[in-house]
């Protein structure tokens, strides 16, 4: 896998095409839901229908997994499995690269999580958040820490390694073989990329949801 | 597969950036439209089920005004029904009575037109048994039946009553007063003789006597003596025998 093109330098920062691929889904996002929500009505259109039923249907995700906080959770993890489903299928159109094939931005999401677990853990029940570090045993407290970051590296090569390799195969197979013998590489492409997508947002929630439900059998336990 | 330090920041940078994003234009408008839209449902449940039960209490109501109009209505019915019998009932007797009166009124207006008929009838059959009577007698008539006749005078006048003698005498009392004696047919000397002989023995007195001829008497005689009559003939007697059967008839 090439690296990726700098596009540009900001002072001592190189912007990489990567960046620059980011900040246009960003756009695009953001001008699309602006521009599909400035009139809503309660008697809606066809693109209004599309958008409740998504964001329903991630609300009700998130309320499976940890009833009483998708409200508060659903900013987070709607944007991880929107972002992350429109990163992967970058990839398909051409002279592009899916975002998610690169190391530094599955990082930079696998860190947002591990930090994102913390926040909800400590924005919920304090500081006490922590103490489950310590449970059933102090002496779990290496096996505690060793497993927030193996899973943490774990999201986020799970997820660059998917997207990259489907690219990566999908270019051999095109300089092997010819022009139209990806295409049924590319279909898979799209299905790998919702479900990778459903799975980094999938497993985010369940840490974050984990965190909290910890704390709270633990109380379960001590009454 | 290098790891570059600031694609790893600015992607963090980013994605919290796109989450502000979708939170203030996404997430936000469609949680609010979609609170409104449920607040809506349930305030249109909440009034469909508070008209639900306004329904259910005015079905309630209407349901009782129905069954106390239902049994107002049987009950004036009732009151109805019991009215139009006893209506019906005094008509009937009014009509019952009006029937018989009406069959009272024609049987004696029948009986009296029974009558009346019977009447007519008799009337009609005597004054045909009265004509045949006196076309039969008027053949009969002659001289040989005014003889017999002359004979039944004579023995009524000798059967005369007193009182009949007195009232002849009282009548004769009038100064010129002249006996008549009328006969359907002539009468000899000899029969005129023995007639002026006992007219002169119940009087007491010679009285001048005039003879007259009368066919219209059929047969027999008439004695006027003053006021007082005798009579002896077939005319007369058909007359008065007519009277008695007019009477008899009219006092049946």
């Amino acid at each position: 896998m090439e690296e990726a093109a700098v596009v540009f330098y900001a002072g001592p920062f190189a912007i990489t095409s990567i960046v620059v691929t980011t900040w246009g889904i960003m756009l695009l996002l953001g001008v699309f839901c602006w521009l599909a929500t400035r009139r809503l009505s309660l008697d809606p259109g066809p693109v209004q229908t599309m958008l409740e039923g998504i964001i329903l249907l991630i609300e009700e995700s998130i309320e499976a997994v940890s009833p009483g906080y998708a409200q508060q959770m659903l900013p987070f993890i709607g944007t991880l499995w929107i972002y992350i489903v429109i990163a992967n299928l970058v990839g398909i159109v051409p002279e592009l690269h899916a975002p998610t094939g690169n190391l530094s931005v599955t990082a930079g999401l696998a860190i947002l999580v591990f930090l994102s677990v913390h926040w909800f853990g400590v924005r919920n029940e304090g500081i006490r958040y922590l103490k489950h570090y310590l449970s059933p045993s102090p002496i779990l407290l290496p096996f505690h820490l060793i497993s927030e970051v193996t899973r943490t590296v774990a999201l986020a090569v799970r997820l660059f390694g998917n997207i990259m390799s489907l690219e990566l195969v999908a270019l051999l197979v095109l300089l092997v073989a010819g022009l139209l013998v990806p295409v049924p590489l590319l279909m898979l492409h799209i299905v790998e990329a919702l479900v990778q997508a459903y799975i980094f947002g999938m497993l985010a929630l369940i840490y974050v949801a984990g965190a909290m439900q910890s704390q709270q059998n633990e109380k379960g336990d001590s009454l | 597969m290098n790891f570059d330090w600031t694609t790893f920041i600015l992607e963090i940078i980013n994605f919290l950036v796109l989450v502000w994003i979708l939170k203030h234009f996404l997430y936000q408008p469609i949680l609010e439209i979609i609170g409104k839209r449920r607040a809506g449902i349930e305030k249109t449940l909440a009034d469909a089920q508070q008209i639900k039960v306004e329904a259910d209490k005015l079905k309630q109501q209407h349901e009782k005004f129905l069954a106390e109009w239902e049994r107002e209505k049987e009950e004036a019915e009732a009151r109805l029904m019991a009215e139009l019998a006893a209506m019906r009932e005094n008509k009937l007797v009014e009509l019952n009575a009006q029937i018989n009166e009406e069959a009272e009124r024609h049987k004696v207006l029948d009986e009296r037109a029974k009558s009346e008929f019977e009447r007519r009838m008799e009337a009609q059959g005597i004054a045909q048994g009265l004509s045949f009577t006196t076309k039969l007698l008027s053949r009969l008539a002659s001289p040989e039946l005014e003889a017999n006749l002359y004979v039944l005078l004579l023995e009524d006048l000798h059967a005369l009553s007193k009182e009949n003698k007195h009232v002849i005498t009282e009548a004769t009392a009038v100064p010129e007063l002249q006996i008549k004696i009328q006969s359907a047919f002539p009468l000899d000397e000899k029969k005129q003789a023995e007639l002026t002989h006992h007219l002169s023995d119940i009087t007491g007195r010679q009285l001048p006597i005039e003879f007259q001829v009368n066919p219209a008497l059929l047969a027999g005689f008439q004695i006027m003596i003053g006021p007082w009559m005798l009579h002896a003939n077939l005319r007369d007697e058909l007359k008065f025998f007519s009277g008695s059967l007019q009477h008899a008839t009219a006092g049946s």
